[in-house]
């Protein structure tokens, strides 16, 4: 019954309805910089929220912020254990013993669960901060923010742990190791415009969570997480670095433990690539904004 | 001129895409450019309004009317399928009071995250909390988590944020229906006050609060502006057609907003 009344509805409806002009056009959604400056108008909230998210991470334990310390601590110590003396290494990450082995396994992991995290949120992001959208003038782009600056917090606890790890191991640290935010940067990039297209794509449907939980974990082993690059056949590495992540984790390892610079023409392609698909994940959230709002 | 002028619509509508099924949602995201994969369901049409800077417009209408959408269109939560829409000033719209409140976090941190979503700064905000605070009236349960916190407070807190973000422009859904008999009185003082330079829209069911409040009325009924003229004479004209309405289900029909009403018993 109600079927038919909405078929009615829809028919005539339709054929009378005005056309569609533009309505107040979003005056700063175009433009290739228009991800950065939205972030800097709303910079006082985007920093608020992400305080919000912080502080509400770890109130109700006793141990607070030592958990984000225990939980990487604890996981290099597991991959330590289980790659030094329970499986055989892979012949090429051996060069440089194990101590380095689980160094190079860590940043893969660091990397990668960032991402994973990511991937996992991003398409209930907007659900999630469904009273704020609805009910008060909220810019929802900045999400994709604060989640991106959020999962930088917590891989950056990580990365502390490892910096230390590595200077207890090896004494020293690389010099290269400045250079890194120079990889940070575009991997952050990548991961915003990926979190705005998933989460505009997941506030229509929820199947692109469960899509997310089904393809992630198999990410992990096409991801150079407990190999490197180098360990897989020469004629399958090319296909390696098509994995934007795969770039990144090489990258972070070349001046992390190698000392040595990327190469220049990776790092170019690296920069572009990220740069696009920030700016193409902006585009695909701002072309469903307009009914984001009255689907979630 | 527009500059006298706080809020201009013009032929506004909205419609809402119904989907007979969840793979139709989908097939419109990728293929919405070639085909329509919804039917519309239009909540809002023909709007044209004019609220100049300094007024105070009561909004009137029965629960579905289409009055909430018209303050989220005003303030851009939700975008207008068509028709020309002009604000001027900033906006604090005070929608469902409370609801954006993080329970786990005190009032304190609450009121920081609201003023940035106002648009304040974060000194500004803090420099206010005192003030916040004191006009909330809840004494030091502004440093208690808000999931302590009873409705009422809640809806305290929340007013009061909003009462501090300097706005030029405020749009008041329903919200002093929560208060308690001082607290309302202290909101009404206030918005008495921020008259003065402020615009104001306000929703209500309460015609005495309209009538007190507001120079001139709007009645939303189907979605349309069924009429619109001086406090008195709209309200009596809306407690009329009220006295004679039956509550039923036929208030709530999805192709009432398209049509003229439906000859009786047509389901």
């Amino acid at each position: 019954m109600t079927g038919t009344d909405l078929k009615s509805a829809g028919s005539t409806g339709g054929s009378r309805s005005p056309g569609r002009r533009g309505v107040r056009p979003a005056d700063d959604s175009r433009g290739l910089l228009a991800p950065f400056i939205l972030a800097w108008r709303f910079r006082e909230l985007i920093v608020a929220m992400l305080r919000r998210e912080l502080a509400e991470r770890f109130r109700h334990t006793i141990f607070g912020w030592a958990w984000a310390v225990i939980g990487p601590l604890v996981s290099l110590a597991i991959y330590t254990i289980a790659f030094t003396g329970v499986m055989r290494l892979p012949v090429g990450s051996a060069r440089g013993g194990t101590a380095n082995y689980a160094l190079s396994t860590f940043i893969g992991l660091i990397v990668f669960n960032l991402c994973a995290e990511l991937c996992y949120r991003s398409p209930l992001l907007l659900h999630e901060h469904a009273a704020y959208i609805k009910t008060s003038i909220f810019p929802s782009e900045t999400l994709a923010w604060t989640a991106v600056m959020r999962g930088f917090t917590y891989a950056g606890i990580s990365l502390a742990v490892l910096l230390v790890f590595a200077l207890a191991i090896n004494g020293t640290l690389q010099p290269t190791a400045l250079l890194l935010p120079l990889v940070i940067v575009p991997l952050g990039l990548m991961l915003l415009g990926l979190v705005w297209c998933l989460a505009a794509l997941g506030a229509f449907t929820r199947d692109f969570a469960y899509l997310m939980i089904t393809i992630v974990p198999v990410m992990m082993f096409a991801t150079p997480v407990f190999y490197r690059i180098s360990d897989i056949p020469e004629t399958l590495r090319p296909l390696a670095y098509l994995n934007p992540l795969a770039s990144a984790i090489e990258m972070a390892r070349n001046l992390l433990i190698d000392g040595a610079l990327p190469s220049a023409s990776l790092y170019l392609a690296f920069l572009v690539a990220a740069f696009l698909v920030c700016r193409g994940g902006y585009a695909v959230f701002e072309r469903y904004k307009g009914i984001l709002v009255d689907v979630i | 001129m527009s500059s006298d002028i706080a809020i201009r619509c013009a032929g506004l509508g909205k419609a809402y895409q119904l989907y007979a099924r969840r793979t139709d949602r989908l097939k419109q995201v990728a293929f919405g450019s070639f085909r329509r994969f919804y039917q519309e369901y239009w909540v809002l049409r023909d709007i044209n309004l004019e609220v100049a800077r300094g007024e105070c417009v009561g909004v009137v209408g029965h629960n579905g009317a289409g009055k909430t959408t018209l303050l989220q269109l005003l303030c851009g939560i939700t975008r207008p399928t068509c028709g020309e829409l002009e604000v001027n000033g900033r906006l604090a719209p005070i929608l469902a009071l409370g609801s954006g409140f993080v329970g786990d976090i005190s009032g304190r941190e609450n009121a920081l995250l609201g003023g940035a979503m106002l648009g304040l700064r974060r000194a500004e905000i803090l420099r206010r909390l005192p003030a916040i605070g004191e006009f909330a009236g809840i004494g030091p349960f502004i440093d208690q988590p808000v999931r302590l916190y009873s409705s009422g407070m809640r809806s305290r807190l929340a007013f009061s944020i909003c009462a501090h973000a300097d706005a030029d422009i405020m749009l008041i859904d329903e919200a002093l229906a929560v208060g308690d008999a001082v607290f309302r009185r202290k909101c009404l003082r206030f918005l008495e006050a921020f008259r003065r330079f402020g615009t104001l829209l306000v929703v209500s069911h309460e015609d005495d609060q309209i009538a007190a409040m507001c120079d001139r009325v709007v009645w939303v009924d189907d979605g349309r502006i069924r009429a619109s003229g001086s406090a008195a004479e709209i309200l009596a004209l809306y407690r009329e057609a009220t006295r004679r309405d039956e509550d039923n289900g036929s208030r709530f029909r999805f192709d009432s907003a398209a049509h003229a009403p439906a000859p009786p018993g047509a389901d």
